[in-house]
């Protein structure tokens, strides 16, 4: 009995740490979002902008303009607004965009897709080549293999992503017709595909027309590979550190002692004890390549959610601006807590 | 790198099957920023792509002529009589027009979308409003005479010659009313379903329209217009001006709109594509806030920086055919339009006339727009300006922020473009030459500039019936406002537009609504 009731008592100690966990893992996603809302909403209202006249045109009255001041909201105190901004957001109403006049909600529901598909796609291109030049580089420290590794992430880095794209379509688009132009399909496309994922590689793959699915990757591969090389470039540079800081430890000391070869040693022992960092890197990558491809977005005509928020932001557009932040916000929360969670259960040094 | 080789083959090999796909034949594709469009409605939509949209999927009573826009055609109505008040004028609608619903076109679709536009009092509701019209007394102004006949009155002073400009202008757009009223949602006049739908008689209307991405148009075979040529216009959102052009180039768009200087230059002589640089009805000028500091309400200085803009050198080198010179407030191509520039870069002259009203050390802000062309512009100024020994420092922001700024009145001085709203001269002359002390915020009234006898004049000219003293009215209008105001008109823009050279049909006029693409053929 005492053995049972002591296995009982630690479950449910180990079932309220957990459920205790998750809830404060909520509460502190929740205070977050609301800080971060609070922020934003507080830097829109010092905005020199004002966004009635945005909406109401140049030629509004003084009754129009109002008018419109008070449909939304801005007549009443600013906390008040929050407030009642928050009572909206409860419901899913994230309120109407004055740039595009839909709803905010509906905005980032066609926006988001864009973005997810080129950020992941593009994390893919940058996880893969990035451990691959990492490893090489870190295979041998100081060889020309390594220097090649360095110089290639020091371009990702350094070359504006802009440019590149530019470049980039002017090389594989203009002159050598390896890619197709801006825009996410051709014309001929664009009229048949019904949008059910909002990803294009999906959904033209599921209307069963291939020749649109290779459409959908002609347009989307330089894009994904521009923006890949700035998370490749991150990723190269911050595994090759990790790497080789790992092996200068005593058990790699001792696994050279024992004679393994130098990548054995690298991909059975170090790799696997550097997970922790790369998973870190890829989570913070990913995060960034969600809300940072603008510059992409623009130069390929790629309707995503980083073109919509700097709209927006132009725009002194306020729904859209605070919609587009929560959204962006709760990913951040979320790829950090997954990469936690990753961590956690891969690594028992972490528990 | 043993799996980097063949997957970025296999992905290039997938590519170079479906890159070079050419434009289908039957479609209009066109690369332009459409990221501005707030609205599709008549009613509502005020921005450059809703407004060059509604010529092609809307009709009015009367249209500008294509090729000659001061030459107003019947259009859904073939006849008018003016009233004997002079305050009225009864219109023959055209007979089996009918709407792309297969609707036919009836007196109450007339008054229908005239009386919404004031009801729903959207931004460009006032240049109906012009007419005394309110949302009280709209709908006694507007009447059913017959099946086909309408009769439209209004309460302001102004002619009926006036009065069909307005109704040429876009926002006089006649939408079916059977199947906007079907798509009422809590009193809105069908505002909502009209911001992305279409529902008029001209030779397009809306298939499919996706924000920030892309809009096409589908033919209307029945439109009174006549069927278009070609089946479909597919507009797609390309933001980058340089991506535009590579597109055209390479086959994939047809027309690239508002390209920059940089990219006409590189596509003269390339083959394959024609250039065109249409004037717009777009003036650049400076503008000073007379009420910010003595020195700014001196008409010395106003009559020195008309001597300081380097006019010829901002518009030939520096923004290479973007713009033309222009010194008065109607843009060329508008009745009664001054195409005289007397003033022309002369750095002593302004000096002389500084000492003369014993100015010395002057300086000012100028707030502009962070954009091209306008902080090239800004900077090409200040350096003008320096060697007539006149500082200038230029406070560059985002647009948005330095029009709330000038429309506050928070500024020195600033430099801004300025379009016509309606293709009529009082469209310019009541924002340059009109400042009633009544709250409208005209552009004299931003600049604290108070002229109670050109305001006069602005009116008189709105009233005034006979087309010969109107030009004269305007003249003398614009030569007082050349010599004598607190802005500097330096240039008028030229819309640059890059064609393929297969390409037939394409009319497009000044105003930005004349936009005509029912005739190209390719």
């Amino acid at each position: 009995m005492a053995v049972a009731e002591h296995s009982a008592g630690s479950s449910a100690r180990l079932f309220w740490r957990r459920s205790g966990g998750a809830l404060s893992a909520l509460l502190s996603l929740v205070v977050t979002l609301l800080g971060l809302l609070v922020f934003t909403f507080a830097l829109s209202h010092l905005s020199p902008v004002d966004p009635v006249l945005q909406i109401a045109g140049d030629h509004a009255s003084e009754s129009t303009y109002a008018q419109v001041r008070a449909s939304l909201g801005l007549d009443q105190p600013v906390p008040l607004q929050f407030w009642h901004y928050l009572e909206h957001l409860v419901r899913g109403d994230l309120g109407i965009s004055s740039i595009t006049n839909q709803p905010v909600a509906s905005d980032l529901l066609r926006t988001f897709p864009a973005t997810i598909e080129l950020a992941t796609c593009a994390m893919i291109f940058g996880a893969v080549f990035g451990i691959l030049l990492a490893l090489l580089a870190a295979w041998k420290p100081g060889s020309v293999l390594d220097n090649v590794a360095r110089m290639i992430s020091l371009l990702g880095y350094s070359v504006p992503v802009f440019w590149l794209g530019l470049l980039g379509l002017l090389l594989f688009y203009a002159v050598l017709h390896w890619s197709a132009g801006p825009g996410r399909l051709d014309d001929i496309w664009i009229y048949t595909l019904e949008p059910k994922t909002g990803l294009v590689l999906i959904d033209s793959w599921l209307s069963g027309d291939m020749e649109m699915f290779r459409n959908a990757i002609a347009h989307l591969w330089l894009p994904v590979v521009v923006l890949g090389l700035l998370s490749m470039a991150t990723i190269t540079r911050l595994l090759r550190a990790a790497l080789l800081e790992e092996s200068s430890k005593e058990y790699v000391t001792l696994a050279r002692a024992k004679g393994a070869s130098r990548g054995r040693i690298l991909l059975l022992h170090i790799f696997p004890n550097v997970r922790g960092t790369l998973i870190t890197v890829l989570a913070l990558s990913y995060a960034t390549l969600l809300e940072g491809s603008v510059l992409t977005e623009t130069v390929f005509a790629w309707p995503g959610v980083g073109r919509y928020m700097t709209t927006a932001l132009f725009a002194s557009d306020t729904p859209a601006i605070l919609g587009s932040t929560l959204l962006i916000g709760g990913c951040f929360i979320a790829i950090n807590a997954l990469a936690d969670a990753l961590t956690y259960l891969t690594d028992p040094r972490t528990r | 790198m043993k799996i980097a080789v063949p997957s970025v083959i296999a992905l290039a090999l997938a590519a170079s099957f479906a890159a070079s796909a050419a434009t289908p034949a039957d479609t209009l594709v066109i690369a332009q920023s459409i990221d501005d469009a707030k609205s599709f409605d008549p009613a509502d939509g005020f921005e450059l792509t809703s407004v060059q949209a509604f010529t092609n999927l809307y009709q009015r009573l009367v249209q500008s002529d294509p090729q000659n826009p001061i030459d107003l055609k019947p259009t859904l109505a073939t006849s008018w009589t003016p009233g004997s008040d002079n305050r009225s004028m009864t219109f023959t609608l055209r007979e089996g027009a009918k709407f792309a619903s297969g609707n036919p076109l009836r007196p109450e679709d007339v008054i229908f979308s005239l009386s919404r536009v004031v009801k729903l009092n959207l931004d460009p509701s006032f240049i109906l409003t012009q007419l005394g019209w309110t949302k009280e007394n709209v709908d006694a102004q507007l009447k059913k005479i017959d099946d086909n006949h309408v009769q439209i009155s209004w309460s302001a002073n102004v002619s009926p010659t006036y009065v069909l400009s307005l109704l040429a202008a876009p926002v006089s757009s006649i939408v079916d009313e059977k199947t906007v009223t079907a798509h009422e949602q809590n009193g809105d006049l069908g505002n909502k379903w009209l911001a992305l739908n279409s529902a008029g008689s001209g030779p397009y209307q809306i298939r499919k329209y996706i924000p920030h991405e892309v809009v096409l148009f589908s033919a209307n075979p029945t439109s009174p217009a006549g069927a278009p040529k070609l089946k479909n216009v597919l507009i797609k959102n390309v933001p980058e001006p340089a991506a535009r052009r590579l597109l055209l180039e390479q086959g994939d768009a047809d027309i690239a709109r508002n390209l920059g200087a940089d990219q006409m230059a590189s596509l003269k002589g390339k083959a394959g594509v024609k250039t065109l640089a249409v004037p717009m009805a777009s003036l650049y000028y400076i503008q000073f806030n007379i009420d910010a500091n003595p020195v700014l309400k001196n008409p010395a200085l106003w009559e020195a920086s008309r001597y300081l803009f380097d006019y010829k050198g901002i518009a030939n080198d520096l923004l290479k055919g973007q713009f033309q010179v222009h010194q008065s407030f109607l843009p060329e191509g508008f009745l009664g339009a001054l195409n005289e520039n007397p003033y022309s870069y002369d750095p002593e002259k302004a000096k002389a006339i500084l000492k003369k009203a014993g100015l010395t050390n002057v300086s000012f802000k100028l707030a502009v727009s962070n954009q091209p062309p306008y902080l090239d512009i800004a900077q090409a100024l200040q350096a003008s300006f320096a060697k007539g020994g006149v500082k200038v420092e230029v406070q560059p922001g985002i647009s948005s922020e330095v029009a709330t700024r000038v429309k506050a009145h928070q500024y020195e001085s600033t430099l801004n473009a300025w379009g016509a709203d309606y293709f009529d001269p009082n469209t310019n002359a009541a924002a340059f030459a009109y400042n009633p002390e009544d709250g409208s915020k005209t552009l004299a009234w931003r600049s604290n500039w108070h002229i109670p006898e050109l305001s006069k004049q602005t009116l008189a000219a709105t009233a005034e019936t006979d087309k010969a003293k109107r030009v004269e009215l305007y003249e003398k209008m614009q030569r007082e406002v050349q010599k004598n105001s607190p802005y500097v008109i330096g240039m008028q823009a030229r819309n640059l537009v890059a064609l393929r050279d297969n390409l037939k049909g394409y009319v497009q006029g000044i105003n930005p609504d004349m936009v005509y693409y029912s005739q190209v053929t390719k």
